[in-house]
């Protein structure tokens, strides 16, 4: 096997019950030097999915009631730490489409526990699209059979990580919905790659909700 | 607008491009303009990336890239500001180097490790730039560049000069005098008149296609191009024994001394125990305070050899340095500095670096990550000072295989053919 992020050869030898064709042999995309420089989250906010030590709500996500939001009941595979920042980096801003590969089981996973009707990524700008060439949420989710529901507004040329978290609370509304009809009385999944202050998904959740949506979970790579 | 002289600058084709730069697409035929292989990685939407040269930047079916010929706007006020003499044999070959130049040939320059290479290169140097030249230095190896670097400038100091490498912040400057690592030449197109390549027969340029076509294609079409190498590779000396490339040969070291031979010692499993042969040539060593390098066959067994020293010899002080080191210019800096009596490194230290008056002690020299030719360079790190132009290479080996003999070999016959050099003086 060799590792998608380090591109290092590993050599792995099956278990017992996977020689006897008990156990379904699983190719590993990473190796385990990298796979441990990742930090999962187990205990977490249940309305952002945010690694803490109880299931109790952030005060972020009590700041998203008062606003007068439905929350989102998000969760996440990962912290957001350095190794995942890097990750980030390599997969979207240096466009290494590649490695797209190394979580998509376990975000497959994550979604089928979320059971929804329909699961529906955060779309990119069109300039993005230009640049980059792919749209990094739907490049995660590859295996999961996803509706391109929404579309961006504005093609607002800036990034999302170059603003502060005023700037991003205080955008207004970036998507659209092309076919509203087909969200009426439906339980969807949002995902994305990186939940940072939640503004994008609850930005996304309000034209779902306001199109007919019956209920709007999310979830994402990391958080 | 001078950073795209001579230069491919890739850019996404949305971007808005500044009028009067040549635009150039990033595939033809798919083979991709930046470093001449096929190798695709598919996009959405039937785009692609090229996978071969991804880690210089990504280039993709997006992109454009947008270049300037190269003008040779440099001055022709060059000094030579190193003062030292070549020797003899140094002189001659410099004057073979400096006729192919004015052919715009290609030449092997040959010499053992410690020949003085680089200064052989200075009258070659200062005749291009004097002609207002464009002239790059290049190695497959980043701690030669670093090493260079300051070499450089000092024979040059009134001259610009760019250091171009991986992992450094510096922009780009257009600048007369280049020296960059072999990679970074796939981000030049037709700019360079003279093109010396240190240390061809190296990982990774060596049998490296992508490498050979950067280097092809960063250099002008009329142009001289000189190999430097201890070690040629199989290739380069089939080519030269066929006369198809100007050689010249130098057996002898700048001080005139021989090349230090390896001698071997078998031990027993040195991963499991440091055995005692060794612990008693490192105490020897820490009694003269000699300095040396511990060459070990992978990145792993630096940090724990290094470990086991401290534990014998605390007082002594090294450190361990690999490829994969962050601090590792710094690291070799302080062994530079003599701030550290030893460094336990791979063979990322093998050639092209100087340490004046050390020892080198190669543990697992029978592994298959040091070649015959690892081999002969590595002792090449022995004896390059004028004050002590000899020193102990001593091998530890489990056994003795034909890379270690054919090793031996090779530095004997270098030795004879000096020997004989020197009797003609």
């Amino acid at each position: 096997m060799i590792c998608l992020l380090c591109q290092t050869k590993k050599y792995e030898s099956d278990t017992l019950l996977q020689v006897l064709g008990l156990k379904k042999v699983l190719e590993r995309p990473i190796c385990d030097d990298c796979n441990n420089q990742f930090a999962a989250i187990f205990t977490s906010c249940k309305g952002c999915g945010r690694h803490q030590g109880n299931n109790q709500l952030c005060t972020d996500c009590v700041r998203w009631q008062i606003d007068g939001k439905r929350l989102l009941q998000h969760r996440a595979l990962y912290q957001y730490n350095d190794a995942m920042k890097l990750f980030m980096q390599r997969y979207k801003f240096y466009g290494e489409y590649a490695i797209r590969h190394v979580f998509n089981r376990k975000l497959k996973d994550l979604v089928k526990s979320r059971d929804t009707d329909m699961v529906v990524p955060i779309p990119v700008s069109y300039h993005t699209l230009m640049t980059r060439g792919f749209n990094q949420t739907i490049g995660l989710f590859e295996n999961v059979r996803l509706t391109d529901l929404l579309v961006t507004i504005k093609s607002s040329k800036q990034r999302q990580s170059k603003f502060s978290r005023y700037d991003r609370l205080n955008r207004e509304q970036f998507f659209m919905i092309e076919n509203k009809t087909a969200v009426i009385g439906k339980d969807i999944t949002l995902v994305d790659d990186v939940y940072t202050t939640g503004m994008t998904l609850y930005h996304a959740a309000d034209i779902l909700y306001q199109a007919g949506a019956k209920n709007v979970k999310s979830c994402s790579l990391a958080r | 607008m001078d950073r795209y002289y001579g230069r491919q600058i890739v850019v996404p084709k949305i971007d808005a491009i500044t009028a009067g730069l040549k635009i150039r697409p990033c595939f033809i035929n798919d083979v991709c303009q930046r470093c001449g292989q096929i190798n695709h990685y598919i996009l959405p939407n039937q785009q692609f990336y090229c996978k071969a040269c991804f880690i210089l930047g990504r280039v993709s079916s997006l992109d454009v890239m947008l270049s300037l010929p190269e003008p040779n706007h440099f001055s022709n006020q060059v000094e030579l500001t190193w003062k030292g003499q070549l020797t003899k044999q140094q002189n001659r070959v410099s004057n073979a180097l400096l006729k192919t130049f004015s052919k715009n040939g290609e030449h092997l320059v040959w010499a053992v490790t410690g020949a003085g290479k680089t200064e052989m290169m200075f009258p070659l140097i200062y005749m291009a730039l004097k002609q207002s030249k464009r002239v790059a230095i290049v190695s497959p190896r980043v701690d030669v560049i670093v090493e260079l670097a300051p070499r450089i400038q000092e024979a040059f100091m009134n001259t610009d000069l760019a250091v171009l490498y991986g992992d450094q912040n510096e922009a780009y400057q257009y600048t007369p005098l280049v020296l960059a690592t072999t990679h970074q030449m796939l981000n030049f197109r037709a700019a360079f008149d003279l093109m010396i390549i240190d240390e061809v027969d190296s990982f990774p340029y060596a049998g490296n296609q992508m490498l050979e076509y950067g280097v092809e294609k960063a250099r002008k079409q009329l142009s001289t191009l000189i190999y430097l190498t201890a070690t040629p590779t199989k290739k380069l000396r089939k080519k030269s024994n066929a006369g198809l490339i100007a050689t010249s040969y130098l057996p002898l070291r700048f001080h005139q001394n021989l090349l230090p031979e390896i001698v071997t010692k078998t031990i027993n499993d040195w991963r499991k125990k440091l055995p005692t042969k060794c612990l008693k040539q490192l105490q020897t060593f820490y009694k003269n305070q000699q300095r040396f390098l511990i060459f070990v066959p992978k990145v792993a067994d630096t940090k724990t050899l290094c470990k086991v020293i401290k534990s014998h010899i605390p007082e002594m002080k090294g450190d361990f340095v690999s490829a994969s080191d962050d601090l590792r210019q710094e690291k070799v800096e302080s062994m530079r500095q003599e701030n550290i009596q030893y460094l336990v490194t791979t063979t990322i230290l093998e050639r092209g670096v100087t340490f004046p008056g050390i020892d080198v002690i190669i543990f697992g020299a029978e592994e298959d990550t040091f070649t015959e030719n690892a081999l002969v360079q590595i002792a090449g790190r022995v004896g390059r000072s004028k004050e002590r132009p000899t020193g102990l290479v001593q091998a530890y080996v489990q056994h003795i295989n034909f890379k270690i003999l054919a090793a031996q070999r090779q530095i004997k016959s270098m030795n004879k053919k000096g020997r004989m050099l020197k009797n003609q003086l």
